[in-house]
């Protein structure tokens, strides 16, 4: 287990998460407006990388081809492909969301659901079902050497690429004047709409942007992995909407950070020996007993009221969390006496058993130190964390509190 | 006017910064009718979430009949005697409306998956009692859910009726108390009527109530006691007149200026 | 003509429910005899047979997606674990023969145990979520099923299951698991129509209608959705073993999520909460295909010679299948806009649009004019 090793797994982790998050933030920003899942945006992505792939084909270009040409080409595929995609995300939500807004969340859902099946046999349809294969003399194939180890050039163009993108993605949010109709629809599409504010325009736009930035994800997973098959959406698509989710779903940098983590937690995971891994697990065991032990009974003693103030109370709320399994089950168990009490055990327990899970899964995996998660536990991995997310911590990282919504 | 049915004490919920309910105390006393009234975000409607376990208070206590329920789930509160209605209806719109009603059975009966799937002679005696029943409640709102009615999906009902369905659904349990929120909203003056008439009607029958309403003249023609809310805090508890004249109500309503106009 | 067949739409429409019920009831025991005599090919009735497994899945997604209102997308993953359970525990791969109602009572038990450990932390969340969860929960499970080569020999899957013995009786001809099957729906419908007009049935139609409302009515979100997943659950199992006996080998890849998205598509296609929308919606999205392409490669080409239309034979000769998902998306996607209480909807549902009363709209309005009259009391 060397530095080198570790040092490329977490830059191949950032470059899988910097793909994540070009999906993520088209389904963080379609929920955050609508509050939809849009499920069928991993198979936009897929058009996007396709589109891209087939432009490459078309231009026929060989090694002899002379630099400019290929750039113009390159440049050609992606505005093809971005605008093209794009176009389709317009497209899918007009004629399979807009009609059905303001009924329930299933049904929108099943409409996504449908739409990703024509996308996804339409693909076969046209292209077959084996995998369209990127023209090896488009991907960039260099290797550079930072502190001594050998890295894809390609890796440092995507998470340079995702950078940028991010960036113009920010200023369009923050400062333009789409970028605050689609913060105003967001807050609350009545009120938005009393403003004056187009919200019909503005949630077509956000399908336009979130399916640009899903459509230059595509372009780069085909360079990435050389190639692309028709269900390749569906699994990123699973992935990016686990990121979005473990960030804070709605929040455009919490897509950021949270694909981040998945894309180092799928690399490591995999990459790492169990007994580093375990050490990672220590790490979180650390974190979670801080908040268990020191800033939850703090957050807690702070709601007693004035007139029940009193040393012994506060004393008894924060040993609530101190010794979790005891207290707590006495309270759960016994009378209800007091609320405080009530809602601060249960909230103990399930902090206490947080950390339990972190702990099994730390003695688990140094007790196979020496032993790698086989890579076809790969994507378990990110379903795992997907639904550990949303049975403990339902906003997500960076989310607001909408524990209650979910 | 002596047994104390709900004893809500000292109770307090916050959203993030904002206090909905502050350290709220009141008593609601067997078979009264107890309005609260206030503008806007005082608080009312949180507290009859509290009341009825959507929230968890993050202190203070809420007693049934001298038994802490702050903390309990919904269904539970609803076994232990506690029904409500919804400020915004909250039908079971493509079930009938005999259905609806005979949901609000669902606490008093207990056939478990076993028999209901056998179709065992308890189950069936038991589903003729709860029928039995959903059509008494109906029959207290005379001529509006008769005969033919009682199997129409209740979105088919007209806005008032469906308010009554509302209620209907409510009384099937036998509540030991019933939270009204704003039950005439949005009917007009004849149907408002009927309501209040029905809801003093339901007092004489030895049910208690506690309201949310905005219409004075319900409020001034059928409480008992009226308590008014601010900011999560009580302002004034009395009979209607009083609270009405209380200057704290006059200016929660009108803000100061306002109040001194009055005045 | 019109007249006479809106007439005849109006009679039919006044039969009694229970007509039709025998009369579909006497066509799925016919349908085989058709079969034995001679009239109609071997592979109508293994589609038959194919069709009842999917009336099963539809039947239990029904009660959780329909009656229930949750959206459960891994619900093939009970199926798989119902066929697993059979592969393992009756065939050479690792020796077991247990006997056929020991293996249906076990499959049943832990699809059903499997649906609460599943339920236990997911049926907390909001519809979508619950879904996308419950997704991952089924690649999950197929994962595990296609990486745990110790037990289940990984995507080489499990063959040569041994046929069951009923009574004596050995099943192994696709006629003999037709009436099997038929018995297990047949059982399966009576088992739900009770359950549905009971007081379970009800609490859990509130859930889907207002989860807040029904809490409010003594109705325990958790407990009933529970009952709901764990019943579907051990449906799913029952089909799944039977399933097993019948294919006589499983590996992983009949158990994908297109599997789930099939199921999904019959329940709305039929109906949401409609038993008969069920079934319905599990009959034509399973036969309709292959009548088409029966008609294009087989009986047209029969009748007005072979050389018509050559390329749409071949078309639905080799990517017929894709052909048909394009068609359940399709199909999805008009039926939740245009119609989305399915073809045979339960009696009440109507569109979920929002209908709205003018009087609620004024309600503001109304509201403020109340206050201007309290105000004149405050004013006294």
């Amino acid at each position: 287990m060397s530095f080198d090793h570790v040092f490329s797994l977490t830059v191949s982790g950032i470059t899988v998460g910097m793909i994540y998050a070009l999906i993520a933030l088209g389904y963080t920003m379609v929920y955050g407006v609508l509050e939809l899942i849009n499920f069928a945006h991993g198979e936009v992505f897929t058009v996007g990388g396709y589109i891209a792939a087939t432009t490459l084909i078309w231009a026929g270009i060989d090694t002899t081809t002379p630099l400019w040409v290929k750039i113009g080409y390159f440049a050609l595929a992606i505005v093809l492909s971005v605008s093209l995609t794009a176009f389709l995300g317009w497209l899918i939500e007009r004629v399979a969301y807009r009609p059905l807004r303001g009924s329930s969340r299933i049904i929108a859902l099943l409409s996504a659901i449908g739409v990703s099946l024509i996308l996804q046999n339409s693909l076969i349809l046209i292209y077959g079902p084996e995998p369209i294969i990127m023209p090896t003399s488009m991907v960039p194939s260099g290797f550079v050497e930072p502190f001594g180890v050998r890295i894809r050039t390609l890796q440092f163009v995507i998470i340079g690429a995702s950078i940028v993108l991010m960036g113009i993605l920010t200023y369009i949010v923050k400062s333009t004047r789409i970028g605050k109709a689609m913060r105003a629809t967001s807050q609350d599409m009545e009120a938005a709409e009393m403003m004056g504010i187009d919200t019909n325009r503005t949630i077509s736009f956000t399908f336009v942007i979130g399916s640009g930035l899903a459509a230059i994800g595509g372009f780069l997973v085909a360079m990435y992995y050389g190639s692309l098959q028709y269900d390749t959406g569906f699994l990123y698509g699973l992935k990016a909407f686990t990121a979005a989710v473990l960030g804070g779903i709605g929040n455009i940098p919490g897509a950021v950070v949270g694909s981040l983590i998945l894309g180092l937690a799928e690399v490591w995971g995999v990459g790492l020996e169990l007994g580093l891994l375990a050490w990672l697990f220590v790490g979180g065991l650390a974190i979670g007993l801080y908040f268990q032990l020191v800033r939850a009974p703090k957050a807690r003693v702070g709601h007693i009221s004035d007139e029940a103030r009193t040393p012994e109370y506060e004393h008894k709320i924060a040993g609530l969390y101190r010794l979790a399994p005891f207290t707590s089950m006495r309270t759960i168990l016994g009378e209800r006496k007091d609320a405080l009490a009530d809602v601060s055990a249960r909230h103990a327990m399930r902090l206490f058993s947080g950390n339990v899970v972190l702990a099994v899964f730390a003695v688990m995996f140094f007790m196979n130190g020496d032993v790698q998660f086989a890579s076809k536990w790969q994507h378990a991995i990110s379903f795992a964390v997907l639904m550990a997310i949303l049975m403990f911590r339902p906003s997500g990282i960076l989310g607001d509190n909408i524990q209650e919504k979910v | 006017m002596s047994d104390v049915v709900l004893d809500f004490r000292s109770a307090t919920k916050s959203f993030g910064g904002l206090k909905a309910v502050d350290g709220l105390s009141f008593q609601v006393y067997q078979g009264e009718i107890l309005s609260l009234i206030g503008p806007n975000g005082s608080g009312k409607t949180t507290t009859f979430n509290l009341i009825t376990g959507l929230y968890e208070p993050d202190s203070g206590d809420i007693l049934l009949k001298g038994e802490s329920i702050a903390g309990l789930r919904p269904d539970q509160i609803h076994r232990k005697g506690i029904s409500r209605t919804f400020q915004l209806l909250r039908l079971f719109s493509n079930m009938t409306v005999l259905e609806n009603v005979m949901v609000g059975t669902h606490s008093h009966t207990s056939a478990g998956i076993f028999s209901s799937a056998l179709r065992l002679p308890k189950m069936r005696r038991e589903e003729v009692r709860a029928t039995a029943k959903a059509k008494e409640i109906l029959d207290m709102f005379p001529g509006r859910f008769s005969g033919g009615r009682q199997s129409q999906p209740a979105y088919s009902l007209s806005y008032a009726n469906r308010r009554r369905l509302e209620i209907a659904r409510a009384l099937a349990s036998d509540p030991s108390l019933l939270l009204l929120d704003e039950p005439v909203a949005g009917m007009n003056p004849a149907e408002t009527r009927e309501v209040m008439e029905q809801i003093k009607d339901l007092r004489d029958r030895g049910y208690t109530i506690l309201m949310i309403e905005h219409d004075m003249n319900v409020i001034m023609g059928a409480s008992d006691r009226v308590i008014a809310m601010d900011h999560g805090v009580k302002i004034a508890e009395g009979d209607p007149t009083t609270v009405a004249n209380d200057p704290a109500v006059v200016e929660a309503y009108l803000g100061r200026r306002g109040a001194d106009a009055a005045s | 003509m019109a007249n006479v067949f809106s007439g005849m739409g109006q009679r039919l429409r006044q039969a009694p429910r229970w007509t039709f019920s025998l009369a579909a009831l006497v066509l799925a025991i016919t349908f085989p005899l058709l079969e034995q005599a001679g009239l109609m090919d071997t592979l109508w009735l293994r589609l038959g047979t194919r069709t009842l497994v999917y009336v099963l899945l539809a039947l239990g997604l029904n009660l959780v997606l329909g009656e229930t209102g949750l959206l459960h997308l891994g619900y093939v993953a009970f199926f798989a674990v119902g066929a697993y359970t059979t592969a393992i525990l009756s065939s050479p791969r690792l020796g077991y023969h247990w006997n056929f109602w020991a293996i249906m009572g076990l499959a049943i038990a832990v699809s059903s145990l499997f649906g609460f450990v599943v339920g236990f932390p997911t049926l907390r969340l909001r519809g979508d979520y619950l879904a996308i969860v419950t997704l991952a929960f089924g690649e999950i499970t197929r994962i595990t099923f296609n990486n745990w080569e110790s037990v289940t020999n990984g995507p080489g899957g499990i063959p040569g299951i041994y046929p069951p013995v009923i009574f004596g009786w050995l099943v192994d001809k696709p006629i003999e698991f037709y009436y099997l099957l038929l018995i297990a729906v047949v059982l399966v419908v009576i088992v739900l129509t009770n359950i549905k007009n009971s007081r379970i049935g009800r609490a859990w139609n509130a859930l889907r209608e207002d989860e807040i409302a029904a809490n409010h009515a003594g109705v325990r979100s958790m407990g009933m959705k529970m009952l709901a997943v764990v019943i579907s659950s051990g449906i799913a199992g029952l089909a799944g073993a039977i399933f097993a006996y019948y294919q006589q080998f499983i590996n992983p890849t009949y158990f994908i999520f297109m599997q789930s998205v099939i199921v999904v598509c019959m329940v709305v296609l039929g109906g949401m909460g409609s038993i008969p929308g069920a079934i319905a919606g599990a009959v034509v999205l399973d036969m309709t295909p292959e009548v088409i392409r029966q008609v294009f490669t087989n009986w047209l080409p029969s009748a007005l010679g072979p050389d018509f239309l050559p390329q749409v034979q071949t078309a639905m000769q080799t990517d017929f299948d894709r052909y048909r998902m394009l068609l359940f998306g399709i199909i999805i996607v008009l039926m939740v806009i245009f119609r989305p209480e399915g073809l045979l909807p339960n009696a009440l549902w109507r569109r979920e649009v929002h209908e709205e009363d003018p009087r609620e709209a004024e309600h503001t309005r109304q509201r403020l004019f109340d206050f201007e009259e309290g105000h004149k009391d405050l004013e006294v």
